[in-house]
Order: C-alpha cells, then sequence, then structure tokens
C-alpha cells in the first residue's frame, strides 16, 4: 500500500480556554475521499484548521505528505503547493477588486519572496487550462464579486486544479448553493478527483453524499467516535453516538420517506 | 494678468529650491501612501491610518519636552505606537473603530496638554495640524526616496502573499504564508510613511493620502494589480495638481493636494458610472 497522504496522530487543539478536538487520530490514503461528519460545535473545522497550520495544536502530530507540520504551523513550500484549501463560505469582500484569471492565478502562484512577473507565461497557460476544464474560461476577465454561487465555485475548484495537487482539504465546500448547483459541484468535483487522483478530506452535513461518494466516514464529536466505510460509520448506532438517538430517528424516517 | 504671465510666475516658482523640494516630497508621499494605502482601505485599516497621524501629534510633543528633533523622535513613535496599537487590537474584544477613536482622540488630547508646557510651540501648532509642505528638507527627501524604495520591493516581493491575505486569511495560511509576520511588516511600513509625511501634510490630513486615491483607484480598476498600480499614480499626479493649483492661486498646499484628490475621487465616480458594466463592477 502506497504512503498516506496525511497523517494525524493523537491531535489535541483548544479554542482559548475552551477543548476543541481530543486525541483525535486518523489517515488518509492517496486518491481516497475522507469525510468528517459531526453536530455543529463538533470540532470539524477546528480540526482541519490545525492540520493545515491554521490555528496551532496543543499536542499531537500532523505528518501531510509524510512530512511533520511544526507547532508554529510551518510545512515545506513544496508540500505546500501540493495541498488545497477551501474554506467554508469563501465569501469575498465584494468591494475587493479582482478578476477570475487573478484568484485562479493565486492557486498558481508560490507564496515566497519572488518577482512579481516570473513565471508569467507557464501561469497564464496553467490558469487556462484550469479554467478551460471547468468550463469557465468565458468568465476569466470577470469580477469574482459579480460570479453566481455555482460560477464561483466552480473558479473556485479551478483554484485548486491550476497545478498538480495530492490532498484538497474542503470545509462544507458547496455551502450556500442551491439543490441544483450543489449536485454540479459534487459531479464536477468527482469528475476531477477522478481525472487528478485528488485526495480529499472534506466536511459535510450531507449524509446522502457522504453514504455515495466517500471511502471512509470520520465521525467527529470533539473525540473521534469511530471511522470506517461509510457502510460501517454511518449505520444508526454510529450515528446516534454523535448526534444523539433524536437525530438518527429523524435522519431514517427522512431517508424512508425519500425511498417512498 | 494674463494667463501666460500666470503660467510664467509658477513656472518661476517651481524653479526655487523650497517648491521643488516641495513638489517632490509630495509626489513621493503620494506614491507611497497610494501604495500602501490600496491594501488599507481593503483590510478596512483606513481608521488606523488616521489614529497614527493623529497620535503623530503626541510623538512630536514628547521630543519637545524631551528636547529632541520632533522629526526624528516621531518615525520611532510612530512604529512602536503602531506595533502597541496592533497588539492592543488583537487582543481585545471591543469594537475596532470605538478602540481608535479612544486611541486618536485621547493621544491627540494628551500631546496639545504636552505642547502647552512650550510656548514657543503655541504658533506652531496649525503648523502641526495641517502640515507645511514648503519646509520639507533634503533629509526628509532622501529618507522618503529611501522609504519608497523599501515599500515597492516589500510589495512587489510579496504581492501574492499580500493579495491572498487580503481576500481570505485562512486560505493564506493554508498555502504557507506567515500572516502576521506580513501583516506587522505592512503597519510598521505604514507607519513609517504616515511618520515622514506629517511634517509636510500635518496630522488631520495625513490620512487623506492613504484613502483617497486607493478609493478613486478602486472605482477604476477591475483587476488588483492596476488598482495598486493606479493608486499609487493617483497619488502622485493629485500631488503635482495639488501644488500647481496652490502656487497659481496661492493656497495652503496640504489642504490643495487634498482637495485634488477629492476632485480626482469625483471624477472616478462619473467615470465608473458611465464606462463600467455593471457586471464589472
Amino acid at each position: 500500500m502506497s504512503k498516506p497522504v496525511l497523517v494525524i496522530d493523537g491531535l489535541t487543539v483548544y479554542r482559548e480556554t475552551h477543548l476543541a478536538v481530543e486525541q483525535v487520530s486518523f489517515a488518509v490514503q492517496p486518491g481516497t475521499d475522507t469525510a468528517i461528519i459531526g453536530p455543529n460545535g463538533a470540532g470539524k473545522s477546528t480540526l482541519i484548521q490545525a492540520v493545515l497550520g491554521i490555528v496551532p495544536r496543543q499536542s499531537g502530530d500532523v505528518f501531510v505528505l509524510g512530512c511533520p507540520l511544526s507547532f508554529q504551523g510551518n510545512l515545506p513550500d513544496a508540500v505546500r503547493q501540493r495541498i488545497a484549501y477551501l474554506p467554508q463560505h469563501f465569501w469575498l469582500d465584494r468591494r475587493i477588486p479582482i478578476t477570475v484569471s487573478e484568484l485562479v492565478g493565486l492557486g498558481w502562484d508560490r507564496m515566497g519572496l519572488q518577482l512579481p512577473w516570473v513565471g508569467r507565461r507557464t501561469r497564464h497557460q496553467a490558469v487556462r487550462n484550469a479554467l478551460a476544464q471547468v468550463e469557465a474560461w468565458h468568465l476569466r476577465d470577470q469580477r469574482v464579486s459579480s460570479l453566481s454561487g455555482g460560477e464561483t465555485k466552480r473558479v473556485l475548484l479551478a483554484y485548486c486544479l491550476v497545478r498538480p495537487r495530492s490532498l484538497l482539504i474542503l470545509d462544507e465546500a458547496p455551502a450556500g448553493l442551491d439543490l441544483r448547483s450543489e449536485s454540479d459541484f459534487y459531479q464536477l468535483l468527482y469528475q476531477l478527483k477522478q481525472e487528478q487522483g485528488w485526495a480529499i478530506l472534506q466536511i459535510s452535513h450531507d449524509l446522502g453524499m457522504v453514504r455515495r461518494n466517500c471511502d471512509h466516514v470520520l465521525c467527529l464529536n470533539r473525540k473521534l467516535l469511530c471511522q470506517g466505510t461509510p457502510d460501517h460509520a454511518l449505520a444508526p448506532e454510529q450515528l446516534s453516538l454523535a448526534y444523539g438517538s433524536e437525530f438518527v430517528r429523524y435522519h431514517h424516517t427522512c431517508q424512508l420517506n425519500h425511498k417512498l | 494678468m494674463t494667463i501666460e504671465a500666470e503660467f510664467t510666475r509658477v513656472i518661476g516658482l517651481f524653479q526655487l529650491p523650497f517648491m521643488q523640494r516641495a513638489l517632490m516630497g509630495g509626489v513621493l508621499t503620494g506614491l507611497m501612501g497610494g501604495l500602501l494605502g490600496s491594501f488599507t482601505i481593503l483590510r478596512q485599516l483606513s481608521f488606523f491610518s488616521d489614529a497614527l497621524g493623529h497620535s503623530a501629534l503626541l510623538g512630536i510633543s514628547i521630543g519637545l519636552l524631551l528636547g529632541l528633533d520632533p522629526s526624528w523622535v516621531m518615525l520611532p513613535f510612530a512604529v512602536l505606537f503602531a506595533l502597541a496599537v496592533t497588539y492592543f487590537l488583537e487582543r481585545t474584544h471591543l469594537w475596532t473603530d470605538a478602540l481608535l477613536n479612544i486611541i486618536y482622540s485621547s493621544s491627540l488630547a494628551i500631546g496639545v496638554i504636552l505642547l502647552s508646557f512650550r510656548d514657543e510651540y503655541q504658533g506652531g501648532i496649525t503648523n502641526l495640524l495641517f502640515g507645511d509642505i514648503l519646509a520639507v528638507q533634503t533629509a526628509d527627501l532622501i529618507f522618503s526616496v529611501l522609504l519608497l524604495a523599501v515599500c515597492v520591493t516589500f510589495i512587489g516581493l510579496t504581492l501574492r502573499s499580500q493579495i491572498l491575505m487580503t481576500l481570505n486569511e485562512p486560505m493564506a495560511i493554508a498555502r504557507g504564508v506567515s500572516v502576521s509576520t506580513q501583516r506587522t511588516t505592512f503597519i510598521v511600513l505604514l507607519s513609517l510613511v504616515v511618520g515622514i509625511s506629517i511634517k509636510a501634510i500635518g496630522v488631520l490630513l495625513i490620512s487623506a493620502f492613504v484613502v483617497i486615491p486607493a478609493c478613486a483607484a478602486r472605482l477604476l480598476s477591475r483587476e488588483f494589480t492596476h488598482y495598486i498600480l493606479i493608486s499609487a499614480g493617483l497619488g502622485a499626479c493629485s500631488a503635482v495638481v495639488g501644488m500647481m493649483v496652490s502656487a497659481l492661486v496661492d493656497l495652503p498646499s496640504g489642504p490643495s493636494i487634498v482637495s485634488a484628490q477629492l476632485a480626482i475621487f469625483l471624477s472616478a465616480i462619473l467615470v465608473s458610472k458611465t464606462h463600467i458594466s455593471p457586471r464589472g463592477v
């Protein structure tokens, strides 16, 4: 078996004085899709922010592509280039002037010190290819603030796509979309995942989507309550551990109604 | 007097060394203010630059009381003050604008009280409030040129990180940007720009150099990189226009430049209404 893209071992994170994530351990294998599920306030966003070094961790080890994440949140540049992160609600201040191709170009750029015109031609070509793959090349000169929700998500996928990546970390990526746009988003995401061989670590509230698409599920409520295949982790007895038995009864009633 | 004679008079004025220094000082402040201002307004720090400007009066007063040259006390004071305010803002849970209001009004008040102990500065308070661009010295110009070079180098080399962290800080951190280092460096440069420009522009008007050209540039640009360049360019142009008008009609130079900035901003509103499609704005 090839090396995991992400290994988390005994991760504990405090938010101010509040224990948000406690002793969480798991691994993400290359090319697989891992979902983190759990109720609101379960520490899902905190967990992935700690994995990326956005919030500091109290203890535990994080290895991204085999490299340890330091307690100051540092990773080598080459590793940072191989991961892409889309936060929950990518909310852009409408007053910021930025075009679609500039935003996608930022996905290509190295973030260290460099002259702004270095690699201009390669960058342009990469942006062009990425936008073409998500069928958004025609939007290249539009302001990001003028895009619809669905268009914005497509452009953000181009931001991930503009360089070869090994791991995508998505915090409720389709949040804010209507049902139709959400289904379009997932269709495009999984098509690109197939083509690019991405591993995905995503937070989701959509248990139906998780059941259909994910290979591995982490059930989190501050602690990791269970993990495994969707069939195992989404079984009623496991879900009631995370969400409480009321939720499970409701969820199953909804599913039954849906099937009828 | 004919227009031709007026023109000759203005040209003659600009041959005087102090006017040349004033013009260069205005252009340099316009360039630096516009360059850093483009990020300052998007990061909602415009009130911060205002607070820095007002607090400079406190720096000057402390310098005078200690018997030191106020221009050189002001620079380290501005930097320390900015870092202290940033530290304070990050660690309290009050509203930023309310806190900045407390800081700038109290530093202005304490500054004026300290000045009252120095009788000879009573008359000079107008100069401190509104600046005296004609008093710009060669040493100030040299420092401004060096500071402009540092600002351009910093923004140029970290441009991508600056843009990404302006858009979304968590995304920038996930890409390896050290947001706190970048933010602190930016604040230090902004405070140096404000500190060096106080003598020429005054504590009340300095934030206009940071805010107005950037707002005008925002109305005129679609792309981020163009926006930064236009902002710096408008800062420099307004300084030239303002100085010309001030020489032509014999008006105070700092307020003339700020009025030129306002005229440019109003024109930018008109141009953006007529030339830029609704989907683009």
